[in-house]
């Protein structure tokens, strides 16, 4: 496609208007001329071949007319050599036959007979010039005639006898045996033949030119209308004819005279003497209509030119011309270039003209303008994106779209009403050219209904007043109008989705109906308001959430039992919070820029072994990999397990930006570790304490060495069965202590005496004999529903710990009320107490008071748990009570009704 | 010493007070007891011990600090007891002062076996010597008056450090294995306590070396023993 293209346009240049109209010129043209010049030679050879025909035919008339004549005249020779008198040239004879002969021909002018010897002997006419008696036998004819049997002709020649032009016609006379005996002859006179050749010239007009005229056989002109042309050699008149005309054909040909101009020659034979009719005339007159039609061709062919060259012309200069120039200025105007002056002067000079020209160029003039006004409004609006976008101060944004209506529309008084939502009127948000005093005090009710800001914004179309002083529905607030010095507005809503409704005001001095184009372009600017408003709305709405999501994540920060460092690239700390603040002792404003290291020093500055823990510390700070030390401070009298993480901090690429410390507080999983490694240890004490007994008594008994009496052996034995006793039981309160730990312990209700209960308990409560033992039971409690074996069980385990933490000597009493729908027993001693702080502790499985003194309290870490959780498996609870000697141990059990 | 040694047994749980009571009554030793640490102090006032055993978990004052209390003023032997066969426990014990451990539950043919060799290694440094001092750099032992001179300066050693030095100072320049430095001090029912043996070379460098980190005496034999360097 691309090569038929490139191909087409190699030949037609049609991207040139002016050339192809040419080509068009050209193709319609071309055929017209070559018709013309087809026919121009068509009909030129077609005269040409007429005019030569008719020569032809007239040279062949006139030969034949001249043949005819000769014949006859060599017929009229022979004839008279018939005659006897001829023969025999009896004078007599002769001038009676040859006075006959001579009146029947007009043509011949003598007749005469020459002797053997060539002497004239007689000629008819006698005339007074009489060459009788002269010697003729040097003519031509005569010798020749001698060698002739039949009649010839002789050249023409100036005959002495008449004087005149004649050819002579020649009859040789033989006598009986054949004998040369001289010759009779006729004279033709020549002059009769050019009378003839005038005859005919006459019919034709001497514009034709015709020149007619004979040559005889040795190319003498025998025959010519004019005389004085007689016997002058053809040769003179035209070289290079004598040849062709004598060689017997009869043919046309142009050919050049002495002077050199051009003749038409046509020739025809006359055969019985071997002369030549010659027609000549000049070739101009010969072919003068093919010369007038070759004119008319030429003059088609110059007419047509100058035409078109003319019709190209005007056609370049009226149309291609300004076409051109016209597509070079709408591209000019098209990519927004300035017009030239000597452009804009063509144009306005164009633009007159009448035609569809003037009519184009005038409308493109219209386009341009109305490009030019669009493009300016199309600048100005993004000027006004941009300040959209320049700015998220909606103050700031919204005065510059006023600004921008302003120039636009060419007006002074522009202003912007939302709802304000507080008070739910309408009020300026944003003016310009208006007076304080107007915006001020402008406030318009949502349902007001004359109000064209609150109809446009009802009905959500743009709303006008074209004439404040002519419009009735503006009569109220004419008065303001005047005062403001306004007579049109145009009120535009804004399409407004997250902010209040708003609309765009327009005033202007004078009455103005606004166009659609108009009314669009304010609405455009409303939406550049309506966009700037919410851009603003929404950016401080996500700024709000933002700051409130940074709040809320910082105080969730701050509020962290962790220390948390954040230090910048250089080691500084960029962010710490509250709980590092504490460790450190430094404000928060302290701690911002001082190295991390520094900060890490003052924590660890409370560390007692502080020496070791700084060095793995600060190995842990260098360090590039997350690392984990732990370490113990002591703050507020409280040693506080601290385990501190450093990471590196990474931005949203990797990059690392910083390193992140963790300072975790471990107390309370250090204290668990400790409980498990004490659980162990108790558990291990619990178990080893009898089975000691157990085994020191067993291996006493298998010793050797002593022979024991019976009871002592009784005695050992009975104690390893007790202390058996006391190690499955032992095992059962650890198997309970589970069940509680895992939620799975079942109790077994029955009807349980209180005062059995307490007795069991006391008894199997290894009270020492100089322990002091009460109990104290209301009397409205005689029973309880409860799992008789778990309350004996919480009861011993806490009089047991009586005995141990109070001593052998201690006093120890057991109070059991009714508190609500609660039965509440207490187990009291006199024995050291416990503290406020301790008391909350105790009940943790195998928490010990006091090192010390639990480890010589077996099962106190057991007991104290298991009794909590049999008193919570039955809904009730256990506690300590404040007293002011001694310990007070309190468990409440819910009365259960049937 | 031709009386019957007196032994100070001390335990809150009274079967096992008994037990051992009983064994050691009829095995001809004179036997006191003491139900805590505090009445095991009063009774080490007031008489003669040649022998304390002590249980460490009793209420008021327990073994552990009962022992250093009878260490701030005597170098009698003592015998440990404790339901915690932690090494914890018994290192710690071993620095307070203790010369010999035992966790129960124990055979009463184990705690006689203890008791012998605790009483044989006192006996010893009582017994005089062939030798009057050894002098290995700069220690100097007098085995008369068991006393130990360290750069010119007198040191406190308990009877089975004492021993243990003097064997380690007797030996110099040979690498002796754990058993045999064990049976040679403790006494031949010993053998398989290695961490006795860390305890006091451990005690015996913070007395005797300059920087007990870098010994210059005491060497370690990893895996062997261990070696004096005079």
């Amino acid at each position: 496609m691309a090569f038929k293209t490139r191909f087409y346009s190699l030949f037609v240049p049609h991207r040139d208007m002016g050339l192809q109209l040419l080509a068009l010129y050209l193709l319609l043209i071309i055929p017209v001329l070559i018709a013309i010049f087809i026919f121009d030679q068509v009909a030129g050879q077609q005269i040409q071949l007429e005019v030569k025909a008719s020569d032809l035919s007239l040279a062949r008339a006139i030969a034949k007319e001249a043949d005819y004549r000769i014949l006859s005249a060599l017929e009229s020779v022979r004839a008279l050599s018939e005659y006897q008198v001829v023969r025999i040239a009896d004078r007599q004879g002769m001038e009676t036959v040859f006075s006959i002969f001579s009146t029947t021909r007009a043509d011949i002018n003598l007749v005469y007979r020459l002797d053997v010897r060539g002497f004239m002997f007689y000629h008819y006419p006698v005339g007074p010039g009489s060459t009788v008696g002269t010697d003729f036998s040097f003519r031509n004819y005569f010798t020749a005639a001698q060698d002739s049997n039949t009649p010839l002709i002789s050249e023409g020649r100036i005959s002495p006898t008449t004087n005149q032009a004649v050819a002579t016609a020649v009859m040789p006379i033989r006598n009986k045996d054949g004998k040369f005996d001289g010759v009779v002859a006729t004279n033709i006179r020549l002059e009769s033949l050019s009378a003839t050749l005038r005859e005919i010239l006459a019919e034709h007009t001497p514009e034709e030119g015709f020149e007619i005229f004979i040559i005889d056989h040795v190319g003498q002109v025998i025959a010519h209308p004019v005389s004085a042309r007689l016997l002058i050699h053809v040769e003179d008149m035209m070289p290079g004819l004598s040849q062709p005309a004598l060689r017997g054909v009869s043919e046309s040909k142009t050919m050049a005279d002495p002077s050199g101009k051009l003749y038409l020659a046509t020739y025809a034979p006359v055969p019985s003497a071997g002369w030549s009719v010659i027609i000549r005339r000049p070739e101009q007159a010969a072919f003068s209509q093919q010369i007038l039609y070759h004119r008319i061709s030429l003059g088609a062919i110059g007419t047509f030119t100058v035409i078109g060259l003319m019709f190209w012309l005007v056609l370049s200069r009226r149309v291609i011309y300004p076409l051109e120039k016209l597509a070079g200025i709408s591209r000019k105007i098209g990519e927004n270039e300035p017009i030239e002056p000597l452009d804009r002067k063509f144009l306005e000079r164009a633009s007159r003209r009448l035609d569809q020209m003037g009519k184009l160029i005038t409308s493109l003039l219209r386009m341009e303008r109305s490009i030019a006004e669009r493009m300016h409004e199309q600048a100005v609006l993004l000027e006004t994106s941009q300040a959209v976008v320049s700015s998220l101060d909606s103050q700031v944004v919204l005065n510059r779209i006023l600004e921008q209506v302003e120039r636009l529309m060419k007006v002074e008084k522009v202003a912007l009403v939302a709802l304000d939502e507080k008070s739910g009127v309408f009020r300026v948000r944003a003016s310009r050219g208006l007076s304080s005093n107007y915006t001020g005090q402008m406030t318009i009710q949502p349902d007001e209904p004359l109000s064209v800001t609150m109809r446009a914004i009802r009905v959500g179309e743009p709303v006008q007043v074209s004439d404040t002083e002519t419009d009735p529905t503006f009569s109220a607030q004419r008065p303001r109008a005047r005062a403001e010095n306004y007579r049109s507005l145009l009120a535009v809503p804004l399409k407004t989705q997250y902010t209040p409704p708003s609309a765009l005001l327009v005033y202007r001095p004078d009455p103005h109906e606004y166009s659609e184009n108009e009314i669009k372009l304010v609405a455009s600017f409303a939406n550049h308001a309506t966009m700037a408003i919410e851009n603003a709305a929404l950016f401080t709405r996500s700024d709000m959430r933002l700051t409130e999501q940074t709040r809320r994540i910082e105080a969730l920060i701050q509020s962290m039992q962790d220390g948390l460092i954040l230090g910048d690239l250089r080691g500084n700390v960029v962010y710490a919070n509250r709980r590092i603040s504490e460790l450190a002792a430094l404000t928060p404003g302290e701690l911002r820029g001082t190295p991390v290291t520094r900060v890490m020093a003052r924590i660890l500055s409370r560390a007692g072994d502080h020496d070791p823990a700084r060095a793995r510390v600060e190995s842990a700070l260098y360090e590039k990999n997350p690392a984990q030390v732990e370490f113990v401070v002591t703050m507020g009298g409280h040693n506080i397990a601290l385990r501190l993480q450093t990471f590196d901090v990474n931005d949203t690429r990797g990059v690392s930006i910083g390193q992140g410390l963790i300072l975790q507080d471990v107390t309370t999983d250090r204290e668990v570790d400790r409980m498990k490694s004490s659980l162990i240890s108790t558990v291990s004490h619990e178990l080893r304490t009898p089975l000691a007994a157990i085994k020191g008594y067993a291996t006493t008994l298998l010793a050797d060495d002593v022979e024991w009496d019976r009871n002592s052996q009784r005695e050992f034995l009975q104690i390893i069965s007790s202390e058996s006793d006391r190690l499955s039981e032992l095992v059962n309160n650890l198997l309970d202590l589970s069940r509680i730990e895992a939620g799975s312990l079942k109790l077994q209700y029955t009807e349980c005496d209180v005062t059995e209960l307490v007795t069991h308990a006391a008894r199997r409560g290894h009270l020492q004999p100089s322990n002091q033992f009460n109990m104290q039971i209301a009397p409205d409690i005689a029973t309880i529903w409860a799992d008789q074996l778990r309350m004996e069980t919480i009861l011993r385990n806490l009089i047991e710990n009586a005995v141990k933490y109070a001593g052998n000597d201690a006093k120890i009493w057991v109070r059991v009320v009714r508190s609500g729908g609660n039965v509440v027993f207490r187990v009291i001693d006199n024995g050291p107490g416990i503290t406020a702080e301790k008391s909350l502790l105790i009940f943790q499985p195998f928490h010990r008071l006091d090192e010390s003194l639990s480890r010589a309290s077996s099962g106190a870490g057991l007991g104290l748990a298991i009794s909590q959780g049999f008193v919570r498996a039955h809904g009730g609870d256990i506690w300590v009570e404040p007293s002011e000697s001694g310990a007070c141990f309190a468990f409440s059990i819910p009365i259960k009704a049937d | 010493m031709n009386t019957l040694p007196t032994v100070l047994v001390v335990d809150d749980e009274r079967p096992l007070r008994d037990f051992v009571r009983r064994n050691l009554d009829v095995r001809g030793f004179h036997t006191l007891t003491a139900a805590n640490g505090m009445e095991a102090l009063a009774a080490f006032e007031t008489q003669h011990i040649d022998l304390v055993i002590l249980d460490i978990m009793m209420p008021h004052l327990d073994g552990l600090e009962t022992t250093r209390r009878i260490r701030q003023t005597s170098t009698v032997p003592i015998i440990i007891l404790t339901a915690l066969g932690e090494e914890e426990d018994k290192i710690k014990a071993f620095d307070l002062g203790a010369d010999d451990y035992l966790t129960k539950p124990f055979g009463i043919g184990e705690l006689l076996g203890r008791i012998k060799a605790v009483l044989r290694r006192a006996r010893w440094a009582e017994t005089v010597p062939d030798q009057e001092t050894i002098a290995r750099g700069e220690i100097v032992a007098d085995l008369v008056r068991h006393q130990v001179m360290v750069r010119g300066a007198l040191i406190d050693l308990t009877p089975t450090e004492f021993n243990l030095l003097v064997y380690l100072m007797k030996n110099t320049g040979k690498v002796l294995p754990h058993r045999m430095i064990l049976q040679h001090v403790w006494g031949p029912e010993y053998g398989g306590e290695a961490e006795y043996l860390r305890v006091y070379m451990g005690k015996l460098r913070q007395k005797v070396e300059q920087d007990p980190l870098h010994p210059r005496y005491i060497q370690t034999e990893r895996g062997v023993g261990y070696r004096f360097d005079g």
